[in-house]
C-alpha cells in the first residue's frame, strides 16, 4: 500500500524547471565567483609586491648606510594603512608595529627567503585575511616580511558571493514559476479533457471537445471524439438491437397470450391441465408486461414519445391511477389544506403510466402502498408515494432507478426490473425529477416533482 | 328471429396469430373470414357484408394504410388496427386513412374484444319513424342548414345526405347531446371508444379532424366543432 502520493504532473515539472534552474545559476555564479576571486586575488598580490619591493629597499638602504638597529629603522618608516612589516635579523624578529605575530604569519614563507628567494603567499592567521610578501635582503643578512591585511578584499568577495547566492535563488525561484505556468499551460487542455470526459460518463454522449489547429493536441482531441463517437454507436446498436429483438417478440408473444385465452375458456379441461395453463397464464403475462416495458423504454430513448402536454390537476390524475389499479380512491391522504387541485402540464397517458409504476413498485418492493401526498412546493408540486417496506438503502438509493437492478434482497422475478426506468425517463422528458428517501416512521417515499403550470397566480 | 352472426374479417399474415384470433373470436360468436394479404382482404370487401375488420399493418405485397383507404369507401364496417408499429405516425396515418381504433402487439385478446364490441354497439335507435324531440339537432341554422338527425342517423346539409361512419355517427352523437358544454379528450374517449384509463388521444383528435370535414365549411377553422385549447372540444349549435 502506497502511503506517499506521487507528486502530480504539474508539481513534477516545476521541481523539475526549479532545479534545472539551480543547476545552472549554481554552475554559472560559482564559475563567475571563482574566476572574480582569481583575478582579484592576483591583482592584490602585484599591489602588494609593488609596496613590499619599495618598502624592502628603503629598510635595506637605510640598514646600510647608518648601520642602525633594525628596531630604529622600523620605527622610522610607515608602512602602508593595514600592513604590518617583519623584519628577521640574527634569528631576532622585529616588527613595525606592537604585535608580534610575525613568527606565525609568515611561517610558509620563512624556508623560501631563507633560500634566497622572493615569496609571495596567503595567511589566515590574521582576520581579514593577509597577503605576505617575502623578500630575502642578502647584502643586510636580513629577511622582510611585509604582511598586509587585504580587508577590502575580503568585503568584495563577500559581496560579490552574497550577490550571486541572490541570484542563483531568484532564477531557481523564477525557473519554478516558469514550470508551474508551463504545467498549467501544458495541463489546460487536459482538464479540458477531463470535463468532456466527466459529461460523457455522465452520460450526454453529445459531448466533443472542440476542434485545434494545435498540431500537439489534434491528435488527442481527434481520438477523444472519435472513442466517444463510437461510444455513442455501440450504445445506439446495443439500444437498436434491444428494440429490434422486442419487436420481433411482439407477434409471437401475441399468439401465445391469444391462444392462452382461448385454452383458459375451454370448458373440458381436466384439473391437472387446467393447472399447467394457469401456470403458463401467469408467466406468460410476466413476458409480456416485460416486453411493454422494453417496448416503452425503446420508445422513450428513440424519442419517439414526445409528451403531448395537457392541463391536468394533479389530484385528479392520482385519484385516477388509484381507480384505474383497483386502489381505493381514500389512500390520496389530504393533509389539512384541501385547497384548489394544483395544475400540471403532463402527457396524461404517460403520467398515469408513470404513477401506475411507483404504485406497483411500492406493492412489489415496499410491503404495500400506504398513501399518496400531493404537496404543493410553489414552481414545483411533489407527489409522494409512501410504502411500509423497510426502506431504501442509501446505496440503492440511485441504483434502483437503473434497468433491471433490484434492491438487495428482493426476491427475484417479480417484475420486469424497468418499471423505474420508464419513470424516470418519463419523468425527465416531462422537466420533473424523481427521487427515493426514507419516510421519518420507516418505509420509503418515491417523491415525483413535476413543474407547477406556469403563467397563472397561485 | 335468429340475430346474423356478426361477419369479422381478419387480415394478418402471421399465420399463427391469424389462427388462434379466429379461435377466440368464433367462440365470442363472430363468424369470421381470413385473409393473409390486403389483396384478398379487398375481393371479401368487395363481396360486401362484413361488419367488422382487424386489420394488421405491415403485410406482404399491399400494406394495411392501403388497405384501410381502399377499403373505406367500400364499406362503413368499422375497422380496428392490430399492428406491431407503434409510432405516433403510423397510429395517425392509419386513423385518418379510415381506422376506427387501434390495438398495438403484444395485446391481450379482451381488449381487442372490447374494442370491438364497443365500436358494434350504436346508440340505441328510436323504434318509430317519428323523429323525437332532443334527436334532431341544427348543427347550422344559415343557408343550406346542417342537420345531424341522431335517430335515424342522418346528417344532411340542405338536401345533400352527409355520410357518417359508424365511429363519426357515435363522437357526433356524444357531442351533440352535450352542445355547448367542453368535453375532454378523456370522456370523449371513454364515451365513443369505451377506453380505459390509458387510451391514447390522439385518436379523438384524428376523429375530430375528419368529422370537422363533414361538418364545417372551413375546416381549418372551425367553427361548429371548436377546440377549447387545455381543455377538449366542444360543439356549438349556430
Amino acid at each position: 500500500m502506497r502511503l506517499v502520493r506521487a507528486p502530480g504532473l504539474s508539481s513534477a515539472v516545476t521541481l523539475a524547471f526549479a532545479l534545472g534552474a539551480l543547476a545552472l545559476s549554481a554552475v554559472l555564479a560559482l564559475g563567475t565567483y571563482f574566476s572574480a576571486r582569481q583575478l582579484l586575488l592576483d591583482q592584490r598580490e602585484r599591489t602588494a609586491m609593488r609596496q613590499a619591493f619599495s618598502d624592502a629597499a628603503m629598510v635595506r638602504d637605510n640598514l646600510l648606510t647608518s648601520g642602525a638597529q633594525v628596531s630604529d629603522v622600523l620605527g622610522s618608516i610607515a608602512p602602508p594603512a593595514g600592513a604590518t612589516i617583519y623584519v628577521r635579523r640574527h634569528g631576532e624578529w622585529y616588527s613595525s608595529s606592537l604585535d608580534s605575530s610575525g613568527q606565525e604569519a609568515t611561517s610558509r614563507l620563512q624556508s623560501v627567503v631563507a633560500d634566497g628567494s622572493v615569496a609571495v603567499g596567503w595567511s589566515d592567521v590574521t582576520d581579514p585575511h593577509a597577503v605576505v610578501v617575502g623578500i630575502p635582503l642578502a647584502a643586510v643578512d636580513a629577511e622582510y616580511y611585509e604582511v598586509s591585511v587585504a580587508e577590502e578584499l575580503d568585503r568584495t568577495l563577500k559581496t560579490l558571493g552574497l550577490a550571486l547566492a541572490v541570484c542563483a535563488a531568484l532564477t531557481t525561484l523564477a525557473g519554478a514559476l516558469l514550470g508551474r505556468a508551463a504545467s498549467r499551460r501544458l495541463l489546460t487542455p487536459l482538464a479540458n479533457v477531463t470535463e468532456a470526459a466527466a459529461s460523457v460518463s455522465a452520460g450526454d454522449l453529445s459531448t466533443r471537445l472542440a476542434d485545434t489547429t494545435d498540431p500537439d493536441l489534434s491528435a488527442l482531441v481527434g481520438a477523444f471524439n472519435n472513442m466517444v463517437d463510437a461510444l455513442h454507436d455501440r450504445i445506439q446498436q446495443d439500444a437498436r438491437f434491444a428494440a429490434d429483438v422486442s419487436h420481433e417478440l411482439r407477434t409471437p408473444v401475441t399468439t401465445l397470450t391469444t391462444s392462452l385465452s382461448f385454452l383458459q375458456q375451454a370448458p373440458d379441461l381436466s384439473p391437472r391441465a387446467a393447472q399447467a395453463v394457469q401456470l403458463m397464464g401467469g408467466e406468460l403475462e410476466r413476458f409480456r408486461r416485460a416486453l411493454e416495458d422494453l417496448l416503452a423504454l425503446g420508445r422513450l430513448d428513440a424519442g419517439a414519445d414526445d409528451p403531448q402536454f395537457s392541463e391536468v390537476g394533479v389530484r385528479e390524475l392520482v385519484r385516477q391511477a388509484l381507480l384505474a389499479g383497483q386502489r381505493h380512491g381514500s389512500m390520496l391522504l389530504v393533509d389539512g389544506q384541501g385547497g384548489p387541485d394544483p395544475v400540471v402540464e403532463v402527457d396524461r397517458p404517460q403520467m398515469l403510466r408513470v404513477l401506475t409504476n411507483l404504485f406497483e413498485n411500492a406493492d412489489l418492493h415496499g410491503g404495500g402502498l400506504t398513501g399518496v401526498r400531493v404537496l404543493e412546493r410553489g414552481a414545483f408540486v411533489d407527489v409522494h408515494v409512501e410504502d411500509r417496506g423497510p426502506g431504501v438503502p442509501a446505496d440503492d438509493k440511485t441504483r434502483v432507478f437503473e434497468r433491471f437492478a433490484r434492491a438487495g434482497g428482493q426476491k427475484e422475478g417479480t417484475g420486469s426490473g424497468l418499471g423505474l426506468s420508464i419513470v424516470e425517463q418519463t419523468v425527465r422528458n416531462h422537466h420533473g425529477d424523481v427521487w427515493c428517501t426514507d419516510r421519518p416512521g420507516g418505509g420509503a417515499v418515491f417523491v415525483l416533482r413535476l413543474p407547477a403550470r406556469t403563467g397563472v397566480a397561485p | 328471429m335468429a340475430a346474423m352472426a356478426t361477419r369479422l374479417l381478419i387480415l394478418e399474415d402471421d399465420d399463427g396469430l391469424r389462427a388462434s384470433l379466429r379461435l377466440v373470436l368464433e367462440d365470442e360468436g363472430y363468424d369470421v373470414v381470413e385473409a393473409s394479404t390486403a389483396e384478398r382482404a379487398l375481393e371479401s370487401v368487395a363481396e360486401g357484408e362484413l361488419d367488422l375488420m382487424l386489420v394488421d399493418l405491415m403485410l406482404g405485397g399491399m400494406d394495411g394504410f392501403s388497405f384501410i383507404q381502399r377499403a373505406r369507401p367500400l364499406t362503413d364496417a368499422p375497422i380496428v388496427v392490430v399492428s406491431a408499429r407503434d409510432g405516433v405516425e403510423d397510429i395517425v396515418t392509419a386513423l385518418e386513412a379510415g381506422a376506427d381504433d387501434y390495438v398495438t402487439k403484444p395485446f391481450l385478446v379482451e381488449e381487442v374484444k372490447a374494442r370491438l364490441r364497443a365500436l358494434l354497439r350504436r346508440p340505441s335507435i328510436s323504434s318509430t319513424d317519428e323523429p323525437r324531440p332532443g334527436e334532431v339537432f341544427v348543427l347550422d341554422g344559415s343557408d343550406g342548414p346542417l342537420v345531424f338527425d341522431r335517430g335515424a342517423a342522418v346528417l344532411a346539409r340542405g338536401e345533400r345526405e352527409i355520410h357518417l361512419t359508424n365511429t363519426e355517427f357515435r363522437l357526433l352523437s356524444v357531442l351533440a347531446e352535450n352542445a355547448g358544454r367542453v368535453l375532454s379528450r378523456s370522456s370523449l374517449l371513454e364515451h365513443v371508444w369505451e377506453r380505459g384509463f390509458f387510451g391514447d388521444e390522439r385518436i379523438v383528435d384524428v376523429h375530430v379532424r375528419r368529422l370537422r370535414k363533414k361538418l364545417e365549411r372551413e375546416p381549418s377553422e372551425p367553427s361548429t366543432l371548436v377546440t377549447v385549447r387545455g381543455l377538449g372540444y366542444r360543439l356549438d349549435l349556430r
